[in-house]
């Protein structure tokens, strides 16, 4: 057995692992994973009032510091229902736009940037890259100033409150950013193609969904009441757990999403495939230059998405600052009420972010919040998987790990949100009898065989399935023995598919694989078509296996090869004893 | 004869990367803090890092993992100084509040379920100092710019850093800002300690707590102060324990018992 194992990226924010695991030619196992501790912020909200959770959410995440005090004034100010003046708004968008530049300028330039020119670090770079590293700093530090001046400090400055700010920034102050943004503007554009024009390389490629805020006013923006998604859905944020339903697994602290059962990604990639046709001016310009249908299945792209998006702030902030200074400081408001509920979205520079709570006389009941990196963890493993399984058939093994990390940093994961790297491992000899084991360790397991026994080493599972039933073992069922609405067995019980399947490897090979896993893999999944006509609901899905063998041949008639008939026999030993 | 530059690690346990981030922030200095430094490790800013013997490690976040506190040990072993960097290192930040265990525990299952952690056990969230020693603290939510860099440039000169030991009204005084206690604000500044130079009261917002206790509060005093104020008791006490983990909410503790 190999693993592959980068057990702490560097240069994301926060700390995050990736694990391969190789057996031969397959890819079983492929885990990101979070080890950060938990902190339950959630839970620490609760009881509070509504300006202490703002002095509190805040700290979930450093990078992102002003996108959750955004979120949560917006879910907050929905439940005390309060409206904010035009002004407010403004500078809220102003705020937001500093952190965007700041938080995508460090990504692209100090912790993206030195994967493709080759080096370990941004100062390394600087030697020969100077330009580079000092247009990134300078932008990220530009970014910094707005954060600053907005929020009154860099990181979790309190300034943003109900009903708008503790402190209004000046006309001077306003004008400066106003008249540096302008001046940012040609090295933004330099930045679109630079980015645009790295050699991303095609693996890992493949299509899913993205989701992200859906701007009310038909522009470009990064704050909605609703959510647009990919497939044409457009979904009120009020009903955000439709989308996200959030999961557990075990390898991580963070929490995972899917979207109708499938992964999504949200962030720079998800808002320039859902609303880039949106982008006016420069922005508008670049985007029909460089957008192309490799955007919408390769993640590296998001790079590129990240420094369209700079563009469009750095063009953006004028108008918002002109717009701002024609209106007056509003006073502060009061709150229209004391009990309530709300939900509030905002574009997180990693994507969508949601806070939701409920406040009774002034007191926090309940609180979710589900972060943008908990909801591309589903994503960014899937991705992880196909690059080392792609890589791997492709015999370029050597590159796997690389890959991995380039991928995982593209999401630019901010690890502290969702509650830090790449760890590949080989596959010992027999490895499934391990898996095996400590799948069954402390629970039974449910069985399905799959295949048709006509068709010679086609009948492995079938035939699997019935000796285990001869031998006793409880809860082993065939196809025909499930209907739609008979799921097999106790629904908190591991279901483990018995099935013939093409790995491409020797044949009798024995592999146990998480479905999930399987599915992820089109090469795969199609050779299984029995697996589609079994109901299995979608949370069984994540505790559900694939026990395959290699088969010889399947041809329609023959008999069962001696290979497969000693693998079949090498299962129900390691089952039955 | 040039001397050899102080090997220097930074590091991030559990909490917000904050701490590592502002170090990242400090953009002009960041390039002269490379060249007076030989910086072994800084996991968020390159990744050729090395574990080995340093002369100053800096570690931010709460040890809340059986690998934070794996790593912590390690940390420890291989330094010849270690700082605590931030609220969460220095006093177990927001997660630490939750002094009971057993309390902390129900909370843990409420958001994770039952479901058995394969890859590392939580740990009831402490500051560093709960298992290894700590040569100097600074504090912070997170920390300040400028206390941070002429905290680092003592340590490099090596000399102990100056770490304010008065509260944040001291601050807000120099800054000739109106007192919020005065306009009724249930403000935490005479408890907390100064290094943010009262950012908050002069944004026209109390003071939330996040340097943690000034050593030099009267926690006792303050209290009793807000209490006359006419701040409600339950909010006090919530408010003075949200950011500094065991130290004030032990205090807070303590009080709630005594007055029930």
């Amino acid at each position: 057995m190999k693993t592959i194992r980068i057990s702490r990226l560097a240069r994301v924010e926060g700390a995050c692992g990736v694990s391969a695991t190789i057996d031969g030619q397959i890819v079983t196992d492929v885990k990101f994973f979070v080890n950060e501790g938990p902190r339950l912020f959630e839970r620490l909200t609760i009881g509070k009032t509504p300006e202490e959770d703002l002095n509190l959410v805040p700290r979930i995440c450093a990078i992102c510091t002003l996108s959750h005090r955004y979120a949560a004034l917006r879910a907050l100010e929905k439940a005390l229902a309060v409206k904010v003046p035009a002004k407010v708004t403004l500078l809220r968008e102003l705020m937001h736009l500093g952190e965007m530049i700041e938080s995508h300028s460090l990504h692209l330039y100090l912790l993206a940037l030195p994967d493709y020119l080759g080096y370990s670090n941004a100062i390394a770079m600087a030697s020969k890259y100077g330009f580079e590293v000092k247009v990134g700093l300078d932008m990220k530090q530009f970014g910094n100033h707005i954060m600053k001046t907005m929020s009154g400090r860099f990181i979790h400055g309190e300034n943003p409150c109900i009903g708008g700010f503790g402190r209004y920034p000046t006309r001077e102050e306003l004008v400066f950013i106003k008249n540096r943004a302008i001046q940012f503007l040609p090295f933004a554009l330099k930045t679109v193609q630079l980015m645009c024009e790295l050699p991303y390389p095609d693996i890992p490629e493949s299509e899913t969904l993205f989701v992200c805020c859906h701007p009310q006013d038909g522009r470009f923006g990064f704050v909605g009441d609703e959510m647009t998604i990919s497939n044409g859905d457009l979904v009120d944020v009020q009903e955000y757990k439709k989308v996200t339903n959030e999961f557990f697994v075990p390898h991580s602290y963070c929490m995972r999403s899917r979207y109708k059962g499938k992964p999504y990604s949200v962030g720079a990639l998800a808002r320039i495939n859902n609303l880039g046709d949106r982008l006016e001016g420069e922005a508008g310009r670049y985007y029909k230059k460089y957008f192309n249908a490799r955007w919408k299945k390769n993640p590296l792209f998001n790079n590129a998405a990240q420094a369209l998006e700079m563009l469009y702030s750095f063009d953006r902030i004028p108008q918002v600052i002109d717009e701002a200074l024609k209106m007056p400081d509003p006073a502060p408001i009061a709150w229209a009420r004391d009990t309530g509920q709300g939900t509030g979205a905002v574009e997180a520079p990693r994507g969508i972010l949601f806070h939701a709570y409920d406040i009774f006389e002034g007191h926090i009941t309940y609180t979710d919040i589900v972060t943008p990196t908990a909801q591309n963890a589903e994503d960014i493993e899937r991705y992880c998987y196909i690059a080392a399984q792609t890589l791997l058939q492709k015999g370029e093994e050597e590159k796997i790990r690389d890959r991995m990390d380039l991928v995982i940093r593209a999401f630019d994961p901010c690890i502290s949100c969702s509650v830090h790297m790449v760890q590949i491992k080989k596959a010992p000899d027999g490895d499934w009898r391990n898996r095996l084991k400590k799948l069954a360790s402390g629970r039974r397991l449910s069985f399905i065989g799959l295949g048709r026994e006509d068709r010679s080493d086609d009948a492995a599972g079938r035939k699997l399935a019935r000796l285990l039933r001869n031998r006793g073992v409880k809860d082993v069922w065939l196809e025909e023995d499930l209907t739609m609405n008979s799921a097999p067995g106790d629904r908190a019980r591991p279901v483990v598919f018995l099935d013939a399947v093409d790995f491409g490897e020797k044949p009798g090979k024995i592999c146990l694989l998480p479905l999930r896993q399987v599915l992820w893999n089109a090469s795969l999944s199609h050779r299984l078509a029995g697996l589609v006509r079994v109901p299995l609901a979608s949370e069984r899905l994540l505790d559900a296996y694939l026990l395959g063998i290699q088969p010889a041949s399947i041809a329609e008639g023959g008999r069962m090869s001696t290979e497969v008939s000693e693998a079949v026999a090498g299962i129900l030993q390691a089952l039955v004893n | 004869m040039k001397k050899a530059r102080l090997k220097i690690g930074i590091y991030e346990l559990t909490g917000c990367a904050g701490d590592a981030l502002l170090i990242l922030d400090c953009e002009e200095e960041l390039i002269n803090i490379f060249q007076a430094a030989d910086i072994q490790s800084f996991l968020m800013a390159k990744s050729d890092n090395i574990d080995g013997e340093l002369d100053l490690a800096l570690v931010e976040g709460s040890v809340s993992t059986e690998k934070d506190l794996k790593e912590l040990l390690d940390i420890r072993k291989r330094s010849k100084v270690l700082m605590a960097v931030g609220i969460c290192a220095t006093l177990g930040g927001p997660q630490a509040t939750f002094l009971d265990p057993r309390e902390w525990e129900e909370h843990l299952k409420k958001v994770y379920g039952q479901t058995e952690m394969a890859r590392t056990r939580p740990l009831h969230p402490k500051p560093l100092d709960a298992y290894a020693k700590v040569d100097y603290y600074l504090p912070g939510c997170p920390i300040d710019k400028e206390q941070f860099l002429s905290t680092l440039i003592r340590l490099l000169a090596g000399h102990p850093p100056e770490i304010h030991r008065f509260p944040v009204c001291m601050e807000c005084k120099w800054k000739e800002n109106d007192c919020l206690l005065n306009q009724g604000i249930c403000c935490l500044g005479p408890l907390t300690a100064a290094g943010c130079r009262a950012v908050c009261p002069s944004h026209n917002l109390p003071c939330v707590g996040c340097w943690g206790p000034a050593e030099e509060a009267n926690y006792s005093a303050e209290y009793e102060l807000l209490l006359e104020k006419g701040f409600d008791r339950e909010m006090v006490l919530r408010k003075m324990a949200g950011f500094s983990g065991t130290r004030i909410a032990n205090f807070a503790s303590r009080l709630r018992g005594e007055k029930k």
